[in-house]
């Protein structure tokens, strides 16, 4: 799928290392906690996962399936002031629980890259027994309704929005 | 509560308010908000684009260094509503520690309490606690040390 938005906007989806991810709570409060993204640009689509250790998100999401994906600390990702995008859409979160890499590897070996030092939960007995949820995960996708984006992150300003629903 | 919110809060130079829009989506975007002490409330300038609605909302502290590490991050639940113009405020409801939050002791809290939830997730759904292949994992993370290829720089 080919959305309308420009390159900067998909290497902001591509680079950065996390986004604020929400959700909505049963009483209606968006909750949200950093996420690790991954853009899948043949789809248009966002993969996310979370471990059964933490699963408010997929609960609020097979309850509620709106969210948004606010990208706006480029920490890491070695861009040059890049724009801050917001993403609203739909998600879905399957009630299986993943623990094989398989499907996942590309993503799996990226976040190694990204941060080696997250090998230590996998380096002795203890530290496996201690993290082994982490690994217990569920899958979540989210399909853009509307891509929100500010040039140089300068939020005060309008944005320049894209209605994704209608594309493709 | 409110002292947690104001002992955290400092460490953090633009939180993520999030609220919900007119369509029922949430909507964040990163702020500065000023503590008012009297009132143990927040207030927050907000541009007009946001179309937010007043009613529940959260505010997102969280940072990592240029390797992903060093996560820290904590989330404060509450309830936004206007006070005129641009400015808002944010009412403080409940205080919710990520990670990184609490040293040590806290970490260990941390990954205990997730292992529970786990176990309560496996057994509400009479599954076993799978065992994860941690030799597919090393495997994987020793490739994650070699040179990186062009389509592994982008998951996509």
């Amino acid at each position: 799928m080919n959305l309308p938005i420009p390159e900067e906007v998909e290497a902001v989806f591509r680079e950065f290392r996390t986004c604020e991810f929400s959700t909505l709570a049963a009483d209606g409060t968006p909750i949200t906690w950093p996420m690790l993204p991954f853009w899948r640009a043949e789809t248009g689509q966002f993969m996310t996962t979370t471990s059964i250790g933490l699963p408010d998100k997929a609960f609020n999401i097979r309850r509620n399936p709106r969210v948004s994906l606010l990208f706006s600390d480029p920490t890491g990702s070695g861009l040059f002031d890049p724009p801050a995008v917001l993403v609203q859409g739909d998600a879905v979160a399957p009630d299986e629980v993943k623990t094989s890499i398989g499907g996942f590897e590309n993503e799996i070996m990226l976040v190694y890259r990204r941060q080696p030092a997250g090998a230590m939960y996998t380096s002795n007995p203890a530290t496996r027994w201690f993290s082994d949820w982490y690994f217990m995960r569920l899958e979540i996708t989210v399909t853009p309704r509307r891509i929100l984006w500010w040039e140089h992150g300068q939020i005060s300003r309008p944005p320049t929005v894209v209605e994704a629903i209608h594309v493709g | 509560m409110w002292a947690e919110v104001r002992r955290h809060l400092g460490g953090f130079s633009s939180p993520v308010l999030t609220a919900v829009d007119r369509d029922g989506y949430p909507v964040s975007i990163r702020c500065a908000p000023e503590l008012d002490e009297a009132e143990q409330v927040l207030r927050i300038s907000l541009p007009e684009w946001t179309g937010i609605r007043p009613g529940p909302a959260s505010l997102l502290c969280h940072g990592h260094n240029q390797l992903l590490w060093n996560l820290r991050s904590f989330m404060v639940r509450g309830i936004i509503e206007p006070a005129g113009g641009d400015a808002w405020l944010f009412r403080p409801t409940r205080f919710i520690p990520g990670i990184g939050v609490g040293g040590l002791p806290g970490m260990v809290r941390f990954a205990l309490a997730k292992r529970r939830a786990a176990a309560r997730y496996l057994q509400r759904r009479g599954l076993a606690r799978p065992r994860i292949d941690w030799a597919q994992l090393k495997a994987v993370q020793a490739r994650a040390r070699q040179p990186s290829p062009p389509s592994l720089r982008s998951p996509g």
